[in-house]
Formats: C-alpha cells, structure tokens, sequence
C-alpha cells in the first residue's frame, strides 16, 4: 500500500489516542456525523476490550457512596456541599499543581489558602475580607509563579461564542461577551462537572444537572430569572443558586488573548 | 449509635458496579464513565422511588443509565446521531422487572464482535490491533508491516466501514 495522509485520520486518531489511552477524548476532535457515529463505536470497543478494568475506582465509589448516605439522612441531593479530599493526606509528590475540580470547590479564602499551602504558585490574589467568600467573581485564580499562556486568537472568537483552553492548572473558556473577552473556568460551581459551550445558545452548560451559566459566568436558568424569562427549551428553573463562575485573569495583545496561569 | 445503610445507600451498593460496567462499556474511558454514573444515582436520589420492587429499581436505574448515555453523545457531539437512542436487542427495559436475557454489558461485547467478524480482514485487523490489544500506532503499523501514515488511514477506513455496517444492523 502506497503512503497516505489523510488529515481526517491524522485528526481522528488524536480521539483514538484518548480513547486507547484512558483519557477523556475531546469532541474538538471530530469533525462530521459520520465520525460521530465512528467514535461512538469506537468506545465502545474501548469498553468492551477493557473487562479487566471497567471496574470503578474506589475512591469514586466512596465519594457518591456519600452522597447517597446523605440523601438517607433526609438532606436534599442538591444542598450538599461536595464530599472535601482531605488535603493534608494528598502525596507530596502528586502533582500539586494541578487543581482538580473538587478543589476548586472547596470555596472560601480559608480553603484557598489550604490549597496554595501544598501547591505550586497557586494563590488568590486579594484576600477577601468577607468571612465565607466563595470562590466566583473578579479573584484571581493565579497569583505569584506564573506566565502568560496563549490560548486563542481573537479573530477566532467573534462576538457571543467561546473556546476551550487548557493549561497546567486548570481548564476553562475564553468568551467573547459582546465584545469584552473573559476566561472562565469550566469547572461548574455546583458539583464541580466540566462544562460544556453551547454555541446555538450561547452558554456554558453543565450535563450533571442542567445548570446554565451565561458568558458573564453567572448562572442564567435559575429561579430568580425564570418567572420572568423561563430558559430556553428548559422544563423547569434550576433549584439553588450557584455562585459565579471562577474568572483565570486574562489580556489580549495584538489579537492574541492569553490567561496567567501557574508554571507546570 | 449505627444504624443500617439507608435504602438509597442499599440500592447504590447492589448496583454501582453493574451500572458503571454499562456505562464505562458504552464511553470506553473511565471519566465519562465516572460522570455518567454520578448522574445516575444523583438522578436516583431525585426521583426514584426507593419502596418499588428491587426488578423494578434496577430496570428504572438502566434507563436512567440509557438516558444519560444518549443525552452524552448528543451533547458531546452536537452532531446528529443515528440510533443512539436504540436498545440493544434482546434488553428491555420494563416497568414489571422483566428478565433480561444477557448482562447488559455483554450485549455490547456481542455487538462489537459481530461487528468485527462483518469486517474485510485488514480493517478488523488493525481494530483488533488498536482496541482489543492497545497497542499504538506505531506497533499497530509495524506489526502490519505498514508506515504509521497508513495505519492511521487504515483505522479510520475500518471504524468507518464498521459504522456503516452497525447502521445497517440498527436500521
């Protein structure tokens, strides 16, 4: 057989390699229904081949064992706040720059202080006067050790769309919000699922329990503007009230937007 | 002062396992399986009902896992799907804890074997190469004695092939 390239198989095989790999692959990486279909088959046989690990992590286990214990205890699923890691059992040598999304979710300065304390040039900016601040709004996610990462190009980001980035510690979007480009974390403020841009509504959305947050970070579907606008194709308002999404600090120069992000 | 796991607690430990093992079998990585999972026992604790028949749970707890599986790929592809929302043969969820006739993650290994045996022999070779042996696309390339540039072709070739093939078998 003659060599080939095929820039479709070449962008292709980056989901396999996900997939193959154990990762979480990324739609980014397929382009038409056809390949949809492909990829859906191929998980599937990446499930099926795996019988010896489609076992589920014990901690996971755990953790939503929690969850369902409580929900025994009379309390609301929704209300809890997220089972903690207990940071000071986490190895040294594990990373630490990484944040995963139950840490942003500890929330508060206190804990964000827990945090840098075993982690590399992650800090919150001001400290907040305010006994129980969350984490959402204007702090900086990234203080100290840091550099500017590009992630996007601003003629690639016309006015309401956004685009994912990743960077050592953490993910996010950058949105282009009428004009004004922010970055946003991905993590939702909820239960800390990824979310995901919806460009036919122009939001972030979360597929654990429907939260919807707009291109300012706040959540759009919930009960405070429903009775007068209910959302979009939605049945009912979301319950509770999610705090803001996490804003990494962001510029753009010469038409290149960038987030300070914390060194690998 | 102990008391017993709660009925939530009951029904998540007699089915965890088995409901993760049908997810992880459809999203072939373990953190959409954990995900996915999550949102079903959530999903549980919001609307199950924990006083219906255990054959009546486990079926409701199935759907709910079929549901969230559609509700991902349509999501995370945002592209038109063909039979995703299809059961695979032979599994029927019903309200009257009906027998199932094979564990719901096999039905997904048959599926894909006879998928596989539907195949030209290169084009299952370099899918069994890739999925059923992990191996990368170098190895897959060399042990075909190919260069990477046309393994990756190959495969792509192969999962189309096969795609095609399943929606003919959906129809």
């Amino acid at each position: 057989m003659a060599e080939e390239r095929d820039p479709r198989a070449e962008r292709f095989e980056r989901y396999l390699d996900a997939l193959i790999a154990g990762e979480r692959p990324s739609p980014e990486d397929v382009a038409s229904g056809d390949e949809a279909e492909m990829a859906r088959l191929a998980a599937e046989m990446a499930g099926a081949a795996s019988r010896d690990t489609a076992d589920p992590d014990p901690a996971f286990v755990e953790q939503l064992r929690l969850r369902m214990r409580a929900a025994d205890a009379g309390l609301a699923a929704v209300q809890i706040p997220p089972p903690v890691r207990d940071l000071a059992a986490e190895p040294a040598g594990q990373r630490p720059w990484r944040l995963s999304r139950r840490q942003l979710l500890q929330g508060g300065i206190g804990a964000a202080a827990g945090l840098a304390a075993g982690l590399i040039g992650v800090s919150v900016a001001r400290p907040s006067p305010v006994a129980a601040p969350s984490l959402g709004g204007d702090e900086d996610l990234v203080a100290g050790e840091g550099f500017w990462q590009k992630v996007a190009q601003l003629a690639d980001l016309p006015p309401g769309t956004a685009a994912r980035f990743s960077t050592a510690a953490f993910d996010g979007f950058v949105v282009n919000d009428s004009g004004d480009v922010r970055a946003l974390s991905s993590v939702c403020t909820h239960m800390g699922c990824t979310l995901q841009y919806r460009p036919e509504w122009q939001d972030l959305r979360c597929p654990c329990h429907g939260a919807s947050f707009d291109l300012a970070g706040q959540l759009a579907n919930g009960r405070r503007t429903w009775r007068d606008q209910p959302y979009r194709g939605d049945a009912r308002a979301y319950p509770i009230e999610l705090p803001d999404l996490v804003r990494p600090r962001v510029k753009v120069a010469d038409g290149v937007i960038m987030v300070w992000t914390a060194q690998a | 002062m102990s008391t017993g796991p709660g009925p939530f607690e009951q029904v998540y430990g007699k089915h965890v396992v088995g409901i993760y093992r049908f997810v992880y079998a459809r999203v072939g990585n373990r953190p959409d399986a954990e995900d996915l999972t999550a949102q079903v026992f959530v999903r549980a604790v919001e609307q199950l009902d924990t006083a219906r028949e255990p054959g009546q749970i486990a079926a409701w707890l199935y759907r709910v896992a079929q549901n969230a599986i559609a509700d991902h790929w349509r999501a995370f592809y945002r592209l038109p799907l063909v039979g995703v929302d299809h059961v695979a043969p032979g599994w029927e969820p019903a309200d009257d804890g009906a027998q199932r006739q094979a564990p719901p993650d096999e039905r997904a290994s048959i599926r894909v074997q006879a998928l596989l045996g539907d195949l030209p022999d290169r084009y299952r070779r370099v899918l069994e190469l890739r999925f059923l042996q992990r191996m990368s696309v170098a190895e897959t390339a060399q042990a075909m004695g190919i260069t990477s540039g046309n393994a990756k072709v190959l495969q792509y070739r192969a999962l189309r092939k096969a795609a095609l093939l399943g929606d003919a078998v959906d129809g």
